[in-house]
């Protein structure tokens, strides 16, 4: 395990020791590129996109780190997207209020999470599997839920949720983007349960024999991953106008994606919040850069894949350093 | 770690070899098994040289085989293809030849005259059963030689007379085993010679039938190693903790313990006598299934560790990296989780976090680059540190120590027995100490309790007894 001491080469370790730092760079970089490849890329207009498109994905993938950094996974999350969609859909066709909406597609979320934690804290069922089952569960209540019709006619407040502007700049999902992130970084660092969730995920049994509840670090981690997952679901919904039961599908790739990508470990315990949001813009950029030069779309699915194994195998070489 | 020993064998006998741990038992069968080197000095087999080293691979075409405590069979596989399991690795094709299999299984078997399913799992098998397999699988290898480590280590009394029985049977084919135990009674029983190893060195060597008992274990620890006892007997006035008729699946016979303010209660007793498996369940990470424990006038309800902990009890498990650490977090997370444990609400004062990790980093004299520093890069000395100050960090007041000072120096091993000794001085403390090291026990310990075979034997005074004394009591076999 001992290295070649010696200044120079301890300094780059420590700028290449940083997956999050490394990974700031790459997207930096992937943007002087960009705009020099195409001259819509950096104005206001496509980076206040950028931010947009992250919106979901990122709010998924906060949730989904602090599941990974727990020492679990949470496959799930896209058909708990929809699911909740659906389920705040059909409050809003029955009741027409937005926060009765609101508040039905955060609870049901945060139900079909806890339940992920409850198969696995109770029924002892494996993370992979438990959430496995629930991708497959969750997808088809929201088709039964919706007969497997999309819903229409979300009033104008809800909309403005997803296509609103601050100032006529800044996009309401970026702020509320930005808001997850802040919220889900202070549970992390600053609270007791944050603490838990590092040491579970690092070694669950010493965790466990320096008292820690491991079942109330799991249900935790898992009802805020579907939480997020609510929230996820209607700033979709607001910006397509739509709520689809098919939708958020592959979600659960582009989430994992975002917090590998930021070099979370899928071990457990070691990683952070802020790296995944950079993940996640890492993401979008990609697709953004790719759409606007004019790639096949379908192409975007095989760019993603290689690029999340491509992070893993740097962030795997870096270790070895 | 050997010393120049001589050791021979004869054909159709067993020799037992004898010694504390360390004492080289291991190197020596290590490199009779081709797995070490020896430094200088040559073996012979069947009058021919075959060197100090010769690797695994020579060793079993010699016909040496050697049965580890821990058994390598394939647990998923059945009892057959395990026996088979070499043919499978030489014969060319990529078809199994089923019959075949069977046949060598049905061979195999049938040299060891003790019934096995040839068709079972090996998982589904008792201890005893995958003891005989693996003599089944050294017999298939054309053995000449049997080393045997521990063999009765897991077995109960009859399985070890079904063993006896066998080995009987295998000293009349002519092979030689090399029997290593720490169960004296067990060895003058099958031995037929005896060698003590003491510090790497060969110091006698008799027949097992006419050697007296105490004087084999003289012979083990050595006459100046005979530690002087310390007194430190204390006055007995409030009891802290007590279990009374404690069971669980591995005690089904109930126990019970007191332990008074300010005492060190040393638990002792060889590999296997329960040590571990006592402080788990007193400590709630095993359950019982009866009993009650009481610990400073509460009645403690069955608990896991997160109840017990809230209570002030602390535990020091025996492998600090798998069950005592996190280990890719920092020596503050590591020292501040315990007491973090005990705090109420959400957010946590983290000045006064790091002010505790920062002390306790001075008072223990724990050697780190910094409180971020991650807690794998300490020495295993200092991760103990850590392991025990995440305790003493959250002020509990029973602490429970498996095996503390196992693998670490001896300046760390001090430094943690001072801060044993201090800690038991505070009003309401308390420890239990559970050591296989019989020396440990002696010098540390106020009382001392001697384990065999999941049983309390003796309770003992340091200031009034002996290791000779201790070593007997812990290799007694007890009836079963």
């Amino acid at each position: 395990m001992e290295t070649p001491k010696g200044d120079r080469f301890s300094q780059i370790r420590a700028v290449l020791g940083n997956q999050a730092v490394s990974m700031s760079a790459i997207l930096i970089l992937m943007w002087f590129l960009l705009s020099l490849m195409s001259p819509y890329f950096f104005t206001v207009a496509n980076l206040s996109e950028i931010t947009l498109q992250t919106a979901v994905i990122g709010i998924i993938a906060a949730g989904q780190t602090l599941v990974i950094l727990s020492g679990g996974i949470d496959l799930s999350v896209g058909s708990v997207f929809a699911a909740s969609g659906i389920a705040g859909g059909l409050v809003f066709q029955a009741t027409g209020n937005l926060w009765l909406t609101l508040g039905g597609t955060i609870l049901c979320a945060a139900a079909l999470g806890s339940l992920n934690g409850l198969f696995i804290t109770r029924l002892r069922v494996p993370p992979f599997i438990a959430t496995l089952g629930m991708l497959g569960m969750a997808r088809g209540l929201a088709l039964i839920l919706s007969r497997g019709i999309p819903i229409f006619g979300l009033s104008k407040d809800y909309l403005w949720i997803g296509q609103g502007k601050i100032s006529n700049v800044i996009p309401v999902p970026t702020i509320i983007l930005l808001a997850v992130y802040t919220f889900v970084f202070s549970i992390a660092r600053y609270t007791r349960f944050g603490r838990f969730v590092y040491a579970t995920g690092s070694n669950a049994e010493a965790a466990e024999l320096s008292g820690i509840n491991l079942g109330y670090v799991y249900l935790g981690t898992y009802a805020l991953s579907g939480l997020l997952c609510g929230v996820g679901a209607v700033i979709e919904a607001a910006r397509l106008g739509t709520v689809q039961p098919a939708g958020g599908n592959g979600y659960e790739l582009l989430a994992i994606g975002a917090v590998v990508i930021g070099g979370t470990s899928l071990f457990g315990g070691e990683g952070n919040v802020i790296a995944t949001l950079i993940g996640a813009l890492l993401e979008t950029t990609i697709r953004n850069g790719l759409n606007l030069l004019g790639v096949n779309a379908f192409w975007q699915y095989v760019v993603n894949g290689a690029v999340i194994i491509a992070a893993v195998a740097v962030d795997q070489w870096r270790r070895g350093l | 770690m050997l010393k120049g020993v001589d050791f021979e064998l004869h054909a159709g006998e067993v020799h037992a070899l004898l010694g504390e741990n360390g004492a080289g038992k291991s190197t020596l069968i290590k490199i009779m098994s081709g797995a070490y080197a020896a430094d200088s000095g040559s073996i012979w087999f069947r009058d021919k040289i075959v060197g100090g080293h010769y690797g695994p691979r020579v060793a079993e075409e010699l016909g040496i085989v050697t049965i580890y405590q821990h058994f390598h069979l394939i647990p998923h596989l059945t009892v057959a293809e395990n026996l088979a399991l070499k043919s499978f690795l030489t014969e060319p094709g990529w078809l199994v030849n089923w019959r075949r299999v069977d046949r060598i299984a049905a061979e195999a078997l049938a040299r060891l005259q003790f019934p096995i399913d040839s068709a079972a799992r090996v998982k589904d098998l008792s201890v005893a059963q995958q003891q005989m397999l693996e003599i089944a699988i050294a017999l298939s290898k054309k053995a000449q030689v049997i080393v045997m480590d521990e063999p009765t280590a897991a077995l109960s009394k009859r399985e070890t007379e079904v063993l006896f029985s066998l080995i009987g049977h295998l000293k009349e084919q002519g092979l030689g085993v090399v029997y290593v135990s720490h169960k004296l009674e067990e060895i003058k029983t099958i031995g037929n010679r005896i060698t003590v190893l003491r510090d790497g060195n060969n110091v006698a060597t008799l027949d097992a039938k006419t050697a007296e008992l105490n004087e084999i274990i003289r012979l083990m620890i050595g006459a100046s190693r005979v530690t002087e006892s310390r007194h430190f007997s204390h006055p007995r006035e409030k009891i802290l903790f007590s279990a009374h008729q404690l069971r669980n699946k591995h005690f089904r016979q109930p126990f019970d313990l007191s332990v008074y303010e300010h005492e060190i209660v040393g638990i002792t007793g060889l590999v296997g006598a329960g040590k571990t498996e006592l402080t788990r369940v007193l400590f709630g990470a095993d359950a019982r299934s009866g009993g009650d424990i009481r610990f400073a006038g509460i009645n403690l309800p069955h608990q896991r560790p997160r109840g017990t902990v809230k209570h002030g009890l602390g535990y020091v498990p025996e492998n600090r990296d798998s069950k005592g650490l996190c280990l890719n977090l920092t020596v503050a997370e590591n020292l501040g989780l315990a007491s973090l444990v005990k705090l109420k609400g959400w957010l946590f004062d983290r000045a006064a976090q790091r002010n505790i990790v920062r002390q306790a980093i001075s008072s223990m004299r724990i050697r780190t680059r910094g409180p971020n520093q991650p807690v794998k890069y300490l020495s295993g000395g200092n991760k103990q540190k850590v392991v025990l100050g995440k305790w003493l960090a959250a002020s509990c007041k029973l602490l429970l120590l498996d095996e503390p000072t196992i693998g670490i120096d001896v300046g760390a091993r001090q430094d943690i027995y001072r801060l044993i000794r201090e800690f038991r001085l505070e009003p309401d403390h308390a420890v239990i100490l559970a050591s296989s090291d019989i020396d440990e026990v002696l010098e540390v310990a106020n009382r001392i309790v001697v384990l065999s075979d999941y049983r309390i034997v003796a309770e003992l005074d340091p200031a009034q007894t002996s290791k000779q004394q201790i070593l007997e009591l812990c290799t007694r076999r007890t009836a079963a």
